[in-house]
């Protein structure tokens, strides 16, 4: 991982130590400003990584070479590896039982309609600006609709940190990230199986069946082999060593089958949060490695990225953050209005899913890494460029869209002063964020928040906005008989 | 039972994906570590069972999959994972700078010193009486004129001597051991890494004016070797005074910051023309004593982060043994290992009369030193470097010592923390790596 350069020269810098001491600077800048960016500005910090990438990369400094960016492909494969698994690791079967039949169901219309939307629009815009022949537009179409798909949490962590209750909304809000990252990472996976170039050295290539069965496969061995190899161990070390393992041989064998690493680390993931007694360990060892992860991979993306300024370029860019961000939330919109659920979730949810982030760049880094796919270049600005745009107004979006509905009960509280006592008992950001960025004021948290809300479910968490208040006045109710709140 | 499960399930991996596979020679790698990490832990789990140090089981795991037998990691996969290797060295480096109290170097600095000398001389002075004794039967030294023999006898010796701190360093993590027989042994062990660097340097000079080689090689000035050593200490010293005043003042996000600064530390050692393990093991030392009481957590973080690095690290040395050389050279190799080990024998116990060493150590401490890994393998390719023929049969030949002192050597560290009582049998069997 050296910079090439003339051996006369006394100070050789490698393209290592550069990327060590940027990453560095960059990483104590943000995390000490990360915090305070978040709760002041309710700002997502991440996509500064991607600029700083461009401006270190061939295309403006030359800092660090083409070479050099190439060789730091097992990092970008890991990467992604890790970041398909920290999705996968949502997906905890007895959580994803309880939630209603009404809420996966406005989540997978909404995923599938912009998959469907974007593809659509990809399909006929690629071939019309001479981008790609019509046979082969149907590939980079599917993998912009799978990415369009991907929405990031980051702006959901933050608007609603620390916060223990939770309105129907913020469920269904949770439900459709998961489930987005779900369907994204299905049709990439399946797109790879379907393009997959057939191997010379095989007796009989597979069928595009069974290179989706492969890489699922894959992900099955790498859960597997890590409860075997972690036994009844507890122990943070081992389970680091075991971790690591399985998510190294599993994105590195998924990369060398040239399938989806995502994908099969989704499935590690899966196979994980389903069967291991240490979830929380696991977890706990995941979030310490993730954001850094992440900064890396946005850092080597800004590298390898060839932004083109060609009008038919920038035309496929504007109509994909069109067309995305239309889908997103009309077809919110629609299905809410559709299934009469408009009381609890009001009409604009769909906006708190336009921020794009992490998976985005992993999916369009797996994508853009493989020669043998079309336009990998154009779907990579694509990618790229919705994250820039989004990114950083995640958790002001994820407001914009709850402000509506969570608003009435905001003053609820603002009216009941022993609801008030207990909230500010939950975290100092209350009263800030509060007056900052009018989010409902958030309680203390109770667990680790994930996709699909905290660890326990506490009744209240469920609620209706109505039965909030309903529960609000049961206990007024209580109170006044000098029963225990 | 369950790591032989885990191990065939692994090799059904490799089996299955290495034919329908034609991905980057990037994927081959990652998939190749994450291999590694998996088989090799498995496999000095199982080391264990039968009373071996789990390095061990490493280095056999290595051999297994490396190209002398499965050829799972072949010899690109094993240059592209050179990276790792540094890395570790770098952490190996660091912890063991970071274990070393400020009281305890003055309290025992001289004794350290002394009993370093001891055994560096003697078991020197008896590679070279052995290497001029078998001269003629030595490829390289057949027929060269006495001159060229003492050059490259002496050269030879001052590879030869060097320790293994990675080895050294492993058994005690794994041990948990910190009494006298395992502190003398670390004191030692670092110490002498870093009179080797010297006397390497100096062997090479003198070979140079006795035989001096063909292609010119790289010369390498006196101030340079200063340089290598005392800018090591500045830089090691800067860079440990940076991290203490992390540790005072940030001590957040550790793990990432212990890779961070490994990697930093063996990258800017590296650009500077200083000695790695020297810059590495005065940063640990410096962060540890000016930490504020903070170094304690750096170390556990850089352990945890450590942990798969160390596996891979050991399992890649044992992917580069060459059984076949060990076989051919073996009549070479016997009376070189047991001259070397006599030799370490005689100059501690001459050490130890010397510094009035504890008993124990005294009776113990030689059997830490045994090991020989990465650094060993590093001086006989500058050695190839220089003498491009000469150099290439001297390092096939270290390379055969390497292989048996580094599977003995750990065997018989891990006996003399047994029978010293500063380890149990079972406290091979937990933690460490």
């Amino acid at each position: 991982m050296t910079s090439p350069c003339s051996p006369l020269s006394p100070f050789c810098v490698s393209a290592s130590l550069v990327l060590i001491i940027v990453v560095a600077t960059a990483y104590l800048a943000t995390h000490l400003l990360y915090e305070w960016l978040a709760k002041r500005l309710l700002i997502v910090s991440g996509a500064e990584y991607l600029v700083l990438g461009i401006l270190l990369g061939p295309q403006v400094s030359g800092v660090i070479s083409v070479e050099s960016a190439e060789s730091f492909g097992p990092i970008v494969v890991l990467g992604t590896g890790w970041i398909g698994l920290t999705v996968g690791m949502q997906f905890y079967l007895p959580r994803l039982v309880r939630i209603t039949g009404l809420t996966f169901r406005l989540a997978v219309i909404e995923s599938l309609v912009t998959l469907v939307v974007v593809t659509a629009a990809m399909w006929w815009v690629l071939p019309t600006l001479g981008l790609t022949s019509e046979f082969w537009a149907i590939v980079p179409a599917i993998a912009l609709g799978a990415i369009a798909v991907a929405s990031t949490p980051s702006g959901l962590d933050i608007a609603l940190r620390d916060r223990k209750r939770r309105e129907p909304v913020v469920n269904q809000l949770e439900t459709s990230l998961g489930v987005n990252a779900f369907v994204a990472v299905m049709t990439i996976g399946i797109l790879f199986s379907w393009v997959h170039r057939a191997p010379t050295s095989a007796l009989r290539p597979p069928t595009p069946t069974e290179w989706a069965v492969i890489t699922i496969g894959v992900g099955v061995l790498g859960g597997a082999l890590f409860h075997l190899f972690l036994g009844e161990e507890r122990k943070v070390d081992r389970l680091v060593v075991s971790l690591g393992g399985a998510i190294i041989l599993a994105s590195g064998a998924a990369a060398y089958l040239n399938v989806s690493p995502v994908l099969a680390t989704l499935v590690v993931g899966i196979v994980l949060v389903n069967t291991s007694r240490g979830r929380t360990e696991l977890r706990t060892v995941l979030a310490e490695a993730e954001r850094p992860f992440y900064y890396v991979l946005l850092l080597l993306a800004g590298l390898s990225w060839r932004p083109s300024t060609s009008f038919t370029v920038v035309a496929v860019v504007l109509l994909y953050l069109v067309t995305r961000t239309m889908s997103k939330v009309y077809a919110a919109r629609a299905t809410t209005v559709w299934n009469k659920a408009t009381p609890q979730l009001g009409r604009d949810w769909g906006k708190a899913l336009i921020g794009q982030g992490r998976l985005t760049v992993a999916l369009a880094l797996d994508y853009a890494r493989r020669p043998e796919l079309p336009i990998g270049d154009v779907v990579f600005t694509a990618a790229l460029a919705s994250v820039l745009l989004t990114e950083f107004a995640a958790a002001r979006l994820v407001r914009a869209a709850l402000l509506p509905i969570v608003e009435p009960l905001r003053d609820l509280a603002h009216r009941l002063p022993w609801v008030d006592a207990t909230e500010e008992n939950g975290a100092s950001i209350t009263s800030e964020n509060a007056a900052v960025s009018g989010v409902f004021v958030p309680p203390q948290n109770e667990g680790a928040t994930t996709l699909f809300g905290p660890e326990v479910d506490a009744p209240a968490q469920r609620a209706a906005p109505d039965q909030t208040v309903d529960k609000a006045a049961d206990s007024v109710s209580n109170k006044s008989k000098g029963e225990p709140h | 039972m369950r790591r032989v499960i885990v191990l065939m399930l692994l090799y059904l991996l490799m089996q299955a994906v290495l034919p329908l596979g034609e991905g980057t020679p990037a994927a081959l790698v990652l998939m190749a570590f994450g291999f590694l990490i998996l088989g090799a832990y498995s496999v000095g789990e199982l080391a264990t069972t039968v009373r071996l140090p789990k390095i061990v089981g490493y280095l056999v795991a290595g051999l297994a999959v490396g190209p002398a037998a499965l050829n799972f990691v072949s010899v690109p996969v094993m240059e592209q994972l050179a990276p790792v290797s540094e890395l570790a060295i770098a952490l190996i480096a660091f912890l063991a700078g970071a274990e070393l109290q400020i009281d305890e170097v003055r309290k025992r600095g001289v004794l350290l010193l002394k009993m370093m000398t001891a055994e560096l001389s003697v078991s020197f002075i008896g590679i070279v009486v052995v290497l001029v004794s078998l001269h003629h039967y030595l490829p390289f030294l057949d027929g060269a004129p006495w001159a060229e023999v003492i050059g490259f006898s002496i050269l030879f010796a001052s590879v030869a001597v060097v320790h293994s701190p990675a080895v050294t360093m492993a058994l005690l993590s794994e041990s948990g051991a910190k009494g006298v027989v395992a502190r003398t042994t670390l004191g030692v062990v670092l110490l002498a890494d870093v009179a080797v660097v010297l006397t390497f340097s100096g062997a090479l000079a003198l070979t140079r004016v006795l035989a001096p080689p063909t292609s010119g090689g790289p010369v390498v000035s006196s101030w340079a070797v200063l340089w290598e050593i005392g800018g090591a200490v500045l830089v090691g010293a800067v860079l440990g005074a940076v991290v203490a005043l992390y540790l005072r003042f940030i001590k957040r996000e550790l793990f990432i910051f212990a890779i961070l600064v490994a990697f930093f530390g063996a990258e800017i050692a590296g650009l500077l023309h200083v000695e790695t393990l020297l810059t590495l093991l005065v940063a640990g030392f410096v962060a540890e004593n000016a930490g504020g009481g903070e170094g304690e957590h750096l170390r556990h973080a850089m352990e945890r982060a450590g942990a798969p690095v160390f596996v891979v690290f050991f399992a890649l040395a044992g992917a580069k043994i060459k059984p076949e050389a060990v076989i051919q050279l073996w009549p070479l190799v016997i009376p070189i290992v047991v001259v070397r080990a006599a030799g370490i024998w005689a100059g501690t116990q001459l050490g130890a009369w010397w510094a009035k060493a504890e008993p124990a150590a005294a009776k113990y401490t030689w059997m830490g030193l045994i090991s020989q890994a990465g650094v060993a393998i590093g001086l006989s390719s500058v050695v190839a470097n220089v003498y491009p023929e000469r150099g290439e049969e001297m390092r096939t030949l270290f390379l055969a010592i390497i292989a048996i002192n580094e599977t003995i050597g750990p065997i018989l560290f891990r006996l003399s923390l047994l029978r010293s009582g500063e380890a149990k049998p079972e406290s091979f069997r937990g933690g460490g790596h």
